[in-house]
């Protein structure tokens, strides 16, 4: 467990915790020479996802929060991730790299490509430090295993998952005894609360959203970080201003437009996620003190097409349901695919 | 030449009537899915009931940033009467889409349901290109030539049912139209027209089509090569034949009756002796080339054309890969801006 990056004598009231590859950055490591690649890349090479640096400083804003970074890199491009976080104007408080030579030194060869038994135990003893009221949201992606990771860590902490079942998780998921002996000794020192909010899964692989469905409606499959900061602000982690800050970002340099955002609200809304009073407060942003805002086009426009693709659906449908996860079903999703698996497009 | 803000092509939406259709709305949805992975440029507005569209959707491999939907709670089976079914559901998909495009919310519109109704819609909402008395329905077919920077295999024929009786005025607005859609979609410079008739000369056939010969030999923007008959459509003597609807419709559907024919020969000569399946074994590559060229999955659709704005017709029986392809044409159409192309052509 490394120290805290960032000294905040504040309790946090809220826990961002983020994954770097694929969720924070964009990242190609499907085969062998995109690896030597993203090896080999200098700071200001690496290419933050769209919006995804806004978004955190959007957030890190109210000041009483921690942004926690979790990633499977290796220990040996802490100094390079670090400088690009510093180039985009991201601020840690920790920062948690995968011990990968120390793994292969010692011959754990499953712990080199095992996400469950890295990152569980890691995030865990994270939360045993945080006060039992600080709210988490929590950023992963489609390419490995952290819808069930989060997941299961969240209804870990809130009591809904018994020792039984962690048991089967741990053994199936080829999780070594003393990283599995880390997670139980970390989750029973964590008081019983529920404060995992969201988990938003970049889906950098475009894997159909429906596949997320079995985790409930905690876990929210997204297309682009517009999309999670218009959840946020629903959730009230955001203001309207700072949702329409992280569009004109990712208008002005990430190609997005009038069609992009208003169809990546429409795509949410579809989803059933109730976002009409988010539309509302977003309209309502534009008047009075934000007029700066209003006057960077294309924001009133996009607002229109909102109301549009709002109107278009009828009656908006309803949320899903909420359900209990069945983790022992679900671990087959944690585990590492092969490359052909990897490389396969998602149906 | 596609237009091109930069290095980027123009981004265009197309409107799909998703409903309707032979192969159910999952299969549109699926085209469509497609369509968002392989064409940035390309937005798709599905139109249909919401809760299918969703279902499929949610299933689907899809870039969600590239499609919208707009629910309808109605829409037109293949088997009813155009005119009778739009009067009873106004709200129907097709009528709904063909709205959309009218108000600008898409820019083309692709239906693989019922051509009638499709076609009905598009007359209801949309506005005849000055100087386009009737609107042409057009298909393309395989041909043993190839033609245009593409090498493209295909020949257009227009009309294939939306005009009747077409006169010789109709059938010179037909040659105009056709002309600039190849010279578009073909990228062929000058395409090939010709009249379809009973003889190459000049006087053969109908008062209509020596008349439209007649005028058609003076226009010089056309490239027009004369009369031909019907041995020379499979040949792909012309890039784009003109013919009345009537006409159009009885030489397509034998086209397709021609290919169905040989496909079911070839399925009982396999069948029925061990020498011809050896045969048919020893000619696989080349009757695998036949069919690619023949996939009609390949060239998606089929364009309605006249209007101010794009209809293209998909094959009811279309699967995801020709859905997918008709909303490509559909949007090499707007950005090529053929409205213009034959609002031009007319003028001459």
């Amino acid at each position: 467990m490394s120290l805290p990056d960032r000294i905040d004598p504040r309790p946090p009231r809220r826990i961002y915790r983020w994954d770097l590859d694929k969720t924070y950055l964009q990242t190609d490591f499907d085969s062998l020479r995109d690896l030597l690649r993203t090896a080999f890349q200098k700071a200001h090479e690496k290419v933050a996802v769209p919006g995804a640096s806004a978004l955190i400083r959007e957030l890190s804003e109210q000041g009483d929060s921690r942004l926690c970074i979790v990633s499977g890199s290796p220990k040996q491009m802490r100094a390079v991730l670090e400088e690009k976080l510093k180039l985009d104007g991201v601020k840690w408080d920790e920062f948690v790299l995968k011990d990968n030579v120390g793994n292969l030194l010692r011959g754990r060869f499953r712990a080199l490509r095992g996400q469950v038994g890295y990152k569980l135990p890691a995030i865990l003893e994270s939360r045993v430090h945080a006060p039992v009221e600080a709210e988490e949201v929590l950023f992963g992606d489609d390419a490995e295993a952290d819808a069930f990771i989060y997941s299961l860590f969240a209804d870990l902490i809130a009591g809904r998952v018994d020792e039984r079942v962690l048991s089967q998780v741990l053994e199936a998921g080829g999780v070594y005894p003393d990283d599995a002996e880390r997670v139980r000794a970390a989750w029973k020192k964590i008081p019983v609360s529920d404060p995992v909010r969201r988990i938003f899964i970049h889906l950098d692989r475009l894997t159909p959203p429906a596949q997320f469905s079995a985790y409930g409606p905690r876990v929210v499959p997204i297309f682009n970080y517009f999309q999670a900061a218009l959840v946020l602000l629903a959730d009230g982690h955001l203001t309207a201003p700072q949702v329409l800050k992280i569009a004109v970002e990712m208008v002005q340099t990430a190609g997005h437009n009038i069609i992009t955002l208003s169809n990546s609200f429409q795509d949410l809304l579809r989803r059933g996620l109730p976002l009409q009073q988010a539309a509302i407060a977003l309209s309502q942003a534009l008047e009075g003190p934000n007029k700066l805002l209003a006057a960077m086009r294309p924001m009133p426009d996009i607002l229109s097409a909102f109301s549009k693709r709002l109107a278009a659906l009828g009656t908006p449908p309803p949320p899903p349901p909420v359900q209990a996860v069945d983790y022992v079903k679900l671990i087959h999703h944690a585990l590492p695919r092969n490359h052909k698996a990897r490389t396969k497009p998602a149906q | 030449m596609e237009a091109m803000v930069g290095t980027q092509p123009q981004p265009v939406t197309i409107a799909f009537d998703v409903m309707g259709t032979d192969h159910g709305p999952a299969e549109v949805v699926r085209g469509a899915a497609m369509l968002s992975l392989e064409s940035p440029h390309i937005h798709t507005l599905l139109v249909g009931d919401r809760t299918l569209i969703d279902e499929a959707l949610a299933e689907t491999k899809h870039n969600g940033e590239r499609i919208s939907v707009q629910h309808a709670a109605d829409f037109v089976g293949m088997d009813e009467k155009p005119g009778e079914a739009l009067a009873r559901k106004p709200n129907a998909s097709v009528a709904v889409a063909a709205r959309l495009v009218k108000e600008g919310e898409a820019d083309a519109l692709v239906s693989a349901g019922n051509t009638g109704a499709g076609v009905l819609a598009c007359a209801r909402h949309f506005q005849l290109i000055p100087g386009v008395r009737r609107a042409a329905l057009a298909t393309v077919y395989p041909t043993r030539s190839v033609r245009g920077a593409k090498e493209d295999p295909f020949s257009l024929i227009l009309d294939v049912g939306a005009t009747v009786e077409a006169t010789a005025d109709d059938l010179v607005t037909f040659a105009v139209m056709g002309s600039a859609y190849a010279r578009i979609i073909s990228k062929n410079e000058r395409p090939k027209v010709a009249l379809l008739s009973n003889g190459v000369e000049p006087q053969k056939g109908p008062p209509r089509v020596v008349e439209a010969h007649a005028r058609l030999s003076e226009m010089a923007d056309i490239n027009f090569i004369g009369n031909v008959e019907g041995i020379d459509i499979p040949k792909g003597t012309a890039d784009v034949i003109v013919t009345d609807g009537f006409v159009g419709n009885v030489c397509l559907k034998m086209l397709e009756g021609v290919h169905d024919t040989v496909v079911e020969l070839a399925q009982y000569a396999y069948k029925e002796s061990l020498r011809w399946r050896a045969g048919l074994a020893m000619l696989s590559s080349g009757i695998q080339r036949i069919k690619d060229i023949t996939d009609w999955n390949q060239y998606g659709g089929a364009p309605i054309l006249g209007f101010d704005k794009i209809f293209i017709k998909a094959h009811g029986r279309s699967k995801s890969r020709a859905i997918a392809n008709a909303g490509k044409v559909a949007a090499k159409v707007v950005a090529n801006n053929l409205g213009h192309a034959i609002r031009e052509g007319l003028k001459k």
